[in-house]
C-alpha cells in the first residue's frame, strides 16, 4: 500500500503529459524474471486477469511460480527447477473455462490447474549410447573397476558420435576417491539421457477464438520442437532445427496452417510451416536475438548489437534501427480498441521505447533496469504494461484511455518528404528507344563522347593561348600591372559617350604611367581624344574615363573600336578590348 | 404545469426533480448502489454490467432522483460527458479494494472535473467508498488521499465508506446530497 501512495506522488510531475498512468512500483517485490517467464492470465474465470510469474529467485532453491491480483500476491507455489518458460493455456472445452498454467523447467512440463500441481509431462528419452550401456552393464556385474570405467567412458567420449548421458559425465568429472561411491550408488539404476527445455510458446488447436484450446509448443536444447496435445500430452508433431532453439512465436491453427518462428542460438532465425519437418526460410541475423515478436504479418528482433531489425514472414529485410543501448528483452504491446500494434523494448540504460516499424513512437523512463515486459489485460484494465526489473522490482503502468499513438511524436524515422510521391512523367517511345541504344553500343557512344570531349578541350585552350598571346582579355595577366577594364557606350548617336571603368586589381600597389589608346576606322568615327594618359589607379578605386566618340556615317552602319591599356615605353599593351558600337540612330533625324 | 400541479407544488405533494449523473470505473458497483437506492419492490436480483446507460429514478423526502447509471468500461466513458449538462449532481462511486485501478479512477475523476461542462459549475459531487466490505479494502479517507479529494475547492463534496450490497452509507449519502441540492435551488 506504501508503495501505491508514493509511486502516485513521485510520478505526478511526469503524468500531466505522460500516456502511462503509475498504477504501482514496488522496488522490493522481490521477482526476478524474464519475459519468457511472466504472463497475464483469467485464472479463475471472473474476468479479473492475474499474473502469473515464474520466479527465478536469488538462489538454487528458491524458484517459484507466483500470482498477483492487483497489487498483491495471491499464491505460492514452490518450483523444483529453474522455470524456462511460463504459459497460460486453455486445455479442454469444458466450462468454466479457466486456462491451466504450465511451467517448464529442466525435461519437465509442469501443469498446474486452479493454482494446483495437476499434470506432470516429461520429454521424451533420447538415444543412449550402446557402448556406453555395456560399460555401464558391465560396471553393475562389478566385472570392471571404477578406473578402467572411467577409461572406457573417455574413449567413448572422444569418438562416439551419441554423446554420453548426463551420468557419466558427472562420472568422468569425479575425483578417483569418489569414483567406487558413485559407482555402487548409482549402477543399479538404468541409464537415461535427457534434453532440456528452452522456450515453450502456444498455438491454438483448431479454433481461431480467444478462448479455444491451445497446443504447447515446445523448444529443446536437443535441436528440436515438439507440438503436444493439450488433453492427452502425446507429440502432435516434431520437427528440427539447425541450432538450439532460443525464442519462439506461433501463429495459426494446428489443425488448419500455423506458422512458427524460431529464434536459434547460432544468431539465425528459422520460419516453419505446418508439415515442414526443416526450415522454410531462414534469417541470418547480424548478431544474437535478444527478443523476437511478430507484428501482424512482420518479424520483429531486437539483437545484442543494439539493433531492432524488421523482416517479413519470408525472411526479407526491411529495416534496422540501432538503439541507444543493448536491449535486455522486448514484447508486443497490442492495443486492440485502437487496432494498434507496437514493439517495446527494455534498454540496459533504464528506458523502455516503444517502436511502431522503425519509428520511435515513445519512450519510458524506468527506476531500474527492465527484464521482462509483459502487455495486456491485468486486472480488469486492457491497457496494462506490467514490467520486473533486474532488482526484483515491480511496475506496473496503466495506458490512459485518452492516449493516441501516432507517427508524429516519432523523433527518427521517415521524413514525411520522403514518401510524398513526384509526379514522374511515363517513359515515352522515344526515351525507351534511347535507352535500348545506350544499352546496345554503349562502348562506340562513349568513344564519341570521349573524342568530342578532348576536341573541346582542345579548341578552349587554342583559343586561350592565342587570348593572351594577343592581350585580347580585359584583365591583364601579368601580375606586376593586374588591371581590370570594361567598356560602356552610352546615346543613341550620332555622338556617343564612352566611359572605360579601369581598376586595379592590386591590393598595395597603385598603377601609374599607363596609356590608353583607340583604334578605329576613321572614315566612320572622329575622336576628340584618341590617345591620353590614364590617372594613377589607387588600388580599390574604380575610375570611369569618359571620351565622346562621333559616328560620321549616314549609311546606318557600325564598327568595333578597339582599346588599349598600355605602359609607358612598352609597345605590346597590357590589356585590350573591343568595343562593339551601335547603330547611330540619331544621324538621320538631324 | 397545469393548475393543479402547481397547487400540488405548494402543498409539498409533488416533489422536485434533480438530474443526477452516476459515475465511476467498470465493476466499482455504481448499479448496485442505484438498484438499493430504489424502493424494495422495483429492486432487480441479478445485477449485470451496464452497456451504455440506463436512467433509473427513486424518491426521497423531499425530491425525485433521475439518475443516469453509465456504464464504466473504459469504450463506454467516453459517453460521459454528452450528460454533463444535464447533470444537476454527480454520483462518482469507487472500487475501495482495487488499488491498482486508483490511478484510473483519479485520472478518470481529473478529466470529468476539468470538462468545461462542469469546471465552472458549483454541483455538488458525492463519493462512495465502496466495497468496504472486502477485506482488502481501503478507508475512505485514505481513498480521499489517493484520489486527492481535498484539491477540490470550488464545488461541494463528500465521501460515504459504502457497501452496496447491504445498503450500508448509502442513506447517508444521498442525505447529503439532498441537502446539497435543496440549498443551491433555494
Amino acid at each position: 500500500m506504501a508503495a501505491t501512495s508514493s509511486s502516485s506522488s513521485a510520478g505526478e510531475s511526469t503524468q500531466a503529459n505522460s500516456k502511462w498512468l503509475d498504477a504501482h512500483y514496488d522496488p522490493v517485490a522481490n521477482l526476478y524474471a524474464f519475459s519468457s517467464c511472466v504472463t497475464l492470465a483469467d485464472l479463475h474465470g471472473d474476468g479479473e486477469y492475474k499474473l502469473v510469474v515464474g520466479d527465478l529467485g536469488t538462489s538454487w532453491h528458491d524458484m517459484k511460480l507466483k500470482v498477483y491480483r492487483g497489487t498483491d500476491l495471491l499464491s505460492e507455489n514452490a518450483l523444483p527447477d529453474m522455470p524456462a518458460s511460463v504459459a497460460a493455456f486453455l486445455m479442454e472445452q469444458h466450462e468454466p473455462r479457466t486456462p491451466a498454467v504450465a511451467v517448464a523447467s529442466g525435461p519437465f512440463v509442469y501443469v498446474y490447474k486452479n493454482l494446483r500441481p495437476y499434470f506432470k509431462f516429461t520429454l521424451p528419452p533420447m538415444e543412449i549410447n550402446p557402448l556406453e550401456k555395456d560399460v555401464w552393464e558391465q560396471a553393475k556385474e562389478d566385472k570392471i573397476d571404477p578406473l578402467s570405467l572411467k577409461e572406457m567412458l573417455e574413449m567413448i567420449r572422444e569418438k562416439a558420435e551419441i554423446p554420453l548421458s548426463v551420468r557419466s559425465l558427472r562420472f568422468l568429472a569425479l575425483e578417483p576417491p569418489e569414483m567406487g561411491a558413485f559407482v555402487n550408488q548409482y549402477k543399479m539404476q538404468p541409464i537415461k539421457r535427457q534434453t532440456v527445455i528452452t522456450c515453450m510458446a502456444t498455438l491454438k488447436k483448431n479454433m481461431a477464438d480467444e478462448d479455444a484450446i491451445s497446443c504447447l509448443v515446445i523448444g529443446m536444447e536437443s535441436n528440436e520442437i515438439l507440438v503436444l496435445d493439450p488433453e492427452a500430452f502425446t507429440i502432435l508433431a516434431r520437427m528440427t532445427v539447425p541450432s538450439v532453439p532460443t525464442f519462439l512465436d506461433v501463429m495459426g491453427q494446428f489443425d488448419v496452417e500455423y506458422r512458427m518462428t524460431v529464434a536459434c542460438r547460432n544468431g539465425c532465425v528459422y520460419i516453419f510451416r505446418r508439415d515442414s519437418k526443416r526450415p522454410k526460410y531462414s534469417i541470418e541475423l547480424s548478431s544474437q536475438p535478444v527478443g523476437l515478436v511478430r507484428v501482424q504479418k512482420n518479424i520483429v528482433a531486437a539483437c545484442s548489437d543494439q539493433t531492432l531489425q524488421g523482416y517479413t514472414q519470408k525472411g526479407k529485410k526491411l529495416w534496422t534501427v540501432s538503439l541507444p543501448a543493448t536491449p535486455m528483452t522486448m514484447s508486443l504491446m497490442e492495443q486492440k480498441s485502437r487496432g494498434f500494434q507496437a514493439v517495446l523494448v527494455a534498454l540496459a540504460n533504464m528506458e523502455v521505447h516503444m517502436y511502431q516499424d522503425k519509428s520511435l513512437v515513445t519512450v519510458i523512463r524506468t527506476q531500474d533496469v527492465v527484464t521482462s515486459i509483459c502487455y495486456g489485460c491485468y486486472g480488469r484494465e486492457d491497457n496494462t504494461l506490467v514490467m520486473t526489473t533486474k532488482g526484483g522490482g515491480l511496475i506496473i503502468k496503466i495506458l490512459k484511455r485518452t492516449a493516441v499513438f501516432d507517427r508524429g511524436d516519432a523523433s527518427t524515422g521517415v521524413p514525411t518528404a520522403q514518401s510524398i510521391k513526384l509526379n514522374v512523367p511515363k517513359k515515352t517511345k522515344l526515351y525507351v528507344d534511347q535507352t535500348l541504344r545506350e544499352r546496345e553500343c554503349s562502348v562506340a557512344m562513349y568513344q564519341v563522347f570521349q573524342m568530342e570531349l578532348n576536341r573541346i578541350r582542345l579548341q578552349a585552350t587554342r583559343t586561350y593561348a592565342q587570348a593572351l598571346e594577343s592581350s585580347l582579355t580585359p584583365i591583364t595577366e601579368t601580375l606586376q600591372e593586374p588591371l581590370k577594364m570594361n567598356a560602356v557606350v552610352q546615346g543613341i548617336g550620332p555622338t556617343f559617350k564612352l566611359t572605360l571603368h579601369l581598376q586595379t586589381t592590386s591590393a598595395t600597389r597603385p598603377a601609374i604611367n599607363l596609356l590608353i589608346s583607340f583604334l578605329y576606322d576613321e572614315g566612320l568615327y572622329y575622336m576628340a581624344r584618341p590617345f591620353f594618359k590614364a590617372p594613377m589607379l589607387v588600388p580599390g578605386l574604380n575610375y570611369p574615363l569618359e571620351t565622346f566618340v562621333e559616328c560620321l556615317s549616314d549609311k546606318g552602319i557600325s564598327d568595333v573600336i578597339k582599346v588599349f591599356v598600355l605602359r609607358e615605353g612598352e609597345s605590346a599593351p597590357l590589356l585590350m578590348a573591343h568595343i562593339n558600337m551601335p547603330v547611330s540612330e540619331g544621324l538621320a533625324a538631324a | 404545469m397545469g393548475l393543479f400541479d402547481k397547487l400540488a407544488g405548494w402543498l409539498g405533494l409533488k416533489k422536485k426533480e434533480v438530474n443526477v449523473l452516476c459515475l465511476g470505473l467498470d465493476n466499482s458497483g455504481k448499479t448496485t448502489i442505484i438498484n438499493k437506492l430504489k424502493p424494495s419492490n422495483a429492486q432487480t436480483q441479478d445485477i449485470v454490467p451496464t452497456i451504455g446507460f440506463s436512467i433509473e429514478k427513486f424518491k426521497t423526502s423531499s425530491l425525485s432522483f433521475t439518475v443516469f447509471d453509465m456504464s464504466g468500461q473504459g469504450r463506454y466513458r467516453n459517453l460521459w460527458e454528452h450528460y454533463y449538462k444535464e447533470g444537476q449532481a454527480i454520483i462518482f462511486v469507487i472500487d475501495s479494494s482495487d488499488k491498482l485501478r486508483m490511478v484510473v479512477a483519479r485520472e478518470e475523476l481529473d478529466t470529468l472535473l476539468n470538462h468545461p461542462d462542469i469546471k465552472h459549475r458549483r454541483i455538488p459531487v458525492l463519493f462512495f467508498a465502496n466495497k468496504m466490505d472486502l477485506r482488502d479494502a481501503v478507508s475512505s479517507v485514505k481513498v480521499c488521499q489517493l484520489l486527492s479529494l481535498e484539491s477540490i475547492k470550488d464545488k461541494p463534496w463528500h465521501i460515504c465508506a459504502s457497501n452496496a450490497l447491504k445498503g450500508e452509507g448509502l442513506q447517508e449519502g444521498v442525505d447529503w446530497l439532498q441537502g446539497q441540492i435543496q440549498a443551491t435551488k433555494t
